[in-house]
């Protein structure tokens, strides 16, 4: 095998890996964009939160466009348990009506964003390390070659928020306090 | 074709019966059983199995949405407490495999690479099911069961229980079939054993014990009665016939009995013919023996009218008074011999009666000749006739050897007689009472006995209705004749010693007599010497008496001559069909030459 060869094959490799990330990285919007849409099945709203019977459920997202853009290819026509499914990108001052809000890695204050969140009633999920101390109910976290999820019965509960039980075993780990 | 054992056993047949109906019974209950439980196991598992999987979709919904393996295989191997499912799977909703389980040594065929339509279907031992699973409308993934399915092993399991069942209730049949013979059966076998033992035996005085009032109970008291009658009629068929043979006996030592005086006679008149006295009283006594015979012939004659019921009367308008003279003058011979003393109590307005002359006079003779027979000698014997309503009553009494209180109907009876032990030279033959009773029927009457008992005298009432007609003259059947003897007398007979006999008989009396022994003979003798009686015989040559009677009363010098048969034959058949040729009379061989002079005489 000449030196050119073995050159061609790394830079082969390289791109190849190249690849497979940017894949990756595709993927992990698709697969999280289709469980918040998820999430929202698995969770009870206080009547207060929908004012109308046919007030839509409102995803907002922060830091994660990615995300934005698989939501919003994924929601069109599809209901949570007869609400209609909106997509929003939000900041902390506009997180006012969003019922499930996800605090991507690219959120500007996330701590603050998702304590905003958890204080005006909304599901929040978060993506990061020991992001349940940031006081989401959901924290996404890699397990093996896909992606599950942590969850926090007590900070969704300060949210006034109920998660169903059904859910529950296919979280990696449930915790009552965070 | 029945088995044997049960053909013949009435006992079998009720066993055989309980236990076929029982059988056929338990077969289709089972068979219906076994059917619906068939369908109902069908909908029961595919039921439970689509619940599994319902239970199953909506327990693994949140690992097919969150692509969950490791929780969907969790969620599947649940199963593992339901020992029938044999394997389950999920599928996404693109139709991939997506978890799996598989009971523990169980084995089965892969799973199939995609998913079917949503139901169930029966594939061999297993049933197998597909159910998409649906979230929010949209399906997210289908669950799939295999579970086994052996409906055979429940068959199985079904039917042992059934042998069971069955073999328990046949026990239970053959009980109830048991007590059944016992409750049911029990009085018919009874019945049945009592009936061969009755043919066995000819014991008509065996019962039955009746022990139910149901059919049976009534089936047993019908049995009973019959076998009652069965005895009555067997004791009095065997009357009859010991009856009969002492008739047979009676009759032939009847018939028997005139011969030897007649024998005697005649021996008498061979060696002391010269002796007129001697000669006389033997002619005397032939006469009397002679007359016996006869009296018991017609007896005899009048017995088989009786049995073949062909006895009968003509009736004509009577006066009792003048066929009760003629039934005593019958008797007084008799009464006299006996020393009895006899009165006649008879009023004096003619009582008129329809009926037969001669029957009546045989009735009421025979009365009379009864009473002087069982009255000892010296006896007293009473006729009375007197007018009793619409009746006409004539009674005769004596002061013989009356009658026990049982005897008074029975000896109405054929060849009954009172006292077998009396002395039997006028023992009769023992119908004349039963011909009596017969006649009188006839006559719309009827005979009854009365005695205080034996050894107290008897009385025999006679009563027939009475004719309310006014007869100008005492009515008579012969026309009367011209006062004086000297007739002109015809006699017609090819046996030519009656003939001559007769003949020279009447021409010692006044009679003028032509003699005939042919039927043309009598009809050129008829032709010539026109007679005003003639006594023809029916059965002679060329020319039969029949033929002869009717060719005479077509003639006008002969129409008015009184024609009387002379005939072997005296059934009722014989004297019709000379009254349909005209003839006047009718008598029957021999002839007692006193007929004849009667007849001649007007009476």
């Amino acid at each position: 095998m000449t030196r050119t060869a073995l050159r061609i094959f790394a830079l082969a490799m390289a791109l190849a890996a190249m690849d497979v990330r940017a894949q990756a990285t595709t993927t992990e919007a698709i697969v999280k964009a289709a469980f918040l849409y998820k999430f929202a099945g698995y969770v009870e709203w206080p009547s207060s939160a929908f004012p109308t019977p046919d007030t839509p459920i409102v995803i907002g997202v922060s830091g994660a466009d990615e995300v934005v853009g698989e939501l919003e290819r994924l929601v069109p026509g599809r209901n949570v348990n007869g609400h209609q499914v909106l997509v929003r990108r939000v900041r902390e001052e506009s997180i006012r009506g969003v019922h499930v809000l996800f605090v991507g890695r690219g959120a500007a204050d996330a701590p603050a964003l998702a304590r905003a969140g958890q204080q005006q009633g909304a599901l929040v999920v978060t993506e990061v390390d020991r992001g349940l101390e940031l006081g989401s109910a959901i924290n996404f976290v890699p397990v093996e070659d896909r992606i599950g999820f942590d969850v926090s019965l007590g900070n969704a509960e300060k949210a006034g928020l109920r998660i169903s039980a059904r859910m529950l075993p296919v979280a990696r780990k449930v915790i009552v306090r965070p | 074709m029945m088995p044997r054992f049960i053909r013949n056993s009435l006992r079998n047949k009720v066993m055989v019966m309980a236990i076929a109906t029982t059988l056929v019974a338990l077969l289709l209950s089972a068979l219906g059983l076994v059917i619906y439980d068939l369908r109902a196991y069908e909908r029961q598992w595919s039921t439970d199995l689509e619940a599994q999987a319902d239970v199953l979709a909506r327990a693994s919904a949140p690992a097919l949405s969150f692509g969950d393996r490791v929780t969907a295989e969790k969620d599947l191997s649940v199963m593992r407490v339901r020992q029938h499912i044999l394997a389950a799977a999920l599928y996404t909703p693109d139709g991939k495999l997506f978890a799996t389980y598989v009971k523990k040594n169980a084995e089965v065929p892969a799973f199939p690479p995609a998913p079917g339509a949503d139901g169930y279907r029966i594939a061999g031992d297993e049933l197998v099911l597909f159910r998409s699973v649906v979230e929010n409308g949209e399906k997210i993934g289908t669950v799939h069961l295999r579970s086994t399915y052996r409906p055979w092993d429940r068959l199985r399991d079904y039917l042992t229980i059934l042998l069971g069942v069955m073999v328990a209730s046949l026990a239970v049949a053959a009980v109830v079939a048991s007590w059944m013979q016992k409750a049911v059966i029990g009085p018919i076998l009874e019945v049945s054993g009592l009936a061969h033992r009755v043919r066995e035996t000819r014991d008509y005085s065996l019962r039955a014990t009746k022990t139910t009032e149901d059919e049976t109970g009534q089936l047993v008291d019908s049995f009973n009665e019959m076998l009652a009658e069965s005895g009555r009629r067997a004791a009095a068929i065997r009357l009859a016939d010991q009856r009969k043979d002492e008739f047979l006996a009676t009759l032939a030592h009847e018939l028997r009995n005139p011969l030897a005086p007649i024998r005697n006679g005649l021996e008498i008149l061979r060696v002391a013919g010269d002796d007129p006295d001697k000669a006389l009283m033997a002619r005397e006594m032939m006469q009397r023996q002679l007359t016996q015979m006869v009296r018991l012939v017609d007896d005899l004659l009048d017995v088989s009218r009786i049995t073949t019921g062909k006895l009968a009367v003509r009736k004509e308008a009577l006066e009792l008074q003048s066929v009760l003279r003629d039934a005593v003058e019958i008797v007084r011979p008799f009464l006299e011999a006996r020393r009895h003393k006899f009165d006649c109590v008879l009023p004096d307005e003619p009582i008129v009666v329809d009926g037969d002359r001669t029957r009546l006079a045989q009735v009421f003779s025979n009365l009379l000749n009864n009473a002087a027979k069982y009255t000892d000698p010296g006896g007293q014997i009473l006729l009375s006739a007197a007018r009793e309503g619409e009746d006409a009553v004539v009674r005769v009494r004596d002061n013989g050897v009356g009658l026990a209180p049982e005897s008074l109907e029975q000896i109405f009876d054929m060849f009954v007689q009172v006292d077998r032990t009396l002395e039997r030279s006028q023992a009769g033959l023992g119908v004349g009472l039963t011909l009596a009773r017969r006649l009188l029927q006839l006559h719309d009457g009827s005979i009854e006995a009365h005695s205080d008992g034996a050894g107290r005298g008897s009385e025999f009432v006679v009563r027939l209705p009475l004719t309310f007609v006014r007869m100008a003259h005492s009515p008579g059947t012969v026309e009367p004749a011209r006062s004086g003897a000297g007739r002109r007398v015809l006699l017609a007979d090819d046996n030519v010693d009656f003939a001559t006999s007769l003949g020279d008989l009447l021409s010692a009396r006044g009679h003028e007599v032509r003699i005939a022994h042919d039927g043309a003979e009598a009809l050129r003798a008829a032709e010539a010497f026109r007679p005003e009686v003639a006594f023809v015989d029916i059965g002679m040559p060329k020319v039969h008496g029949y033929e002869v009677a009717r060719r005479m009363r077509a003639s006008p010098g002969t129409a008015r001559t009184l024609l009387v048969a002379v005939t072997g034959w005296g059934q009722e058949n014989d004297r019709k069909r000379a009254r349909e040729a005209g003839f006047d009379r009718h008598l029957v061989k021999p002839v007692d030459p006193g007929e004849i002079e009667a007849i001649l005489e007007g009476r």
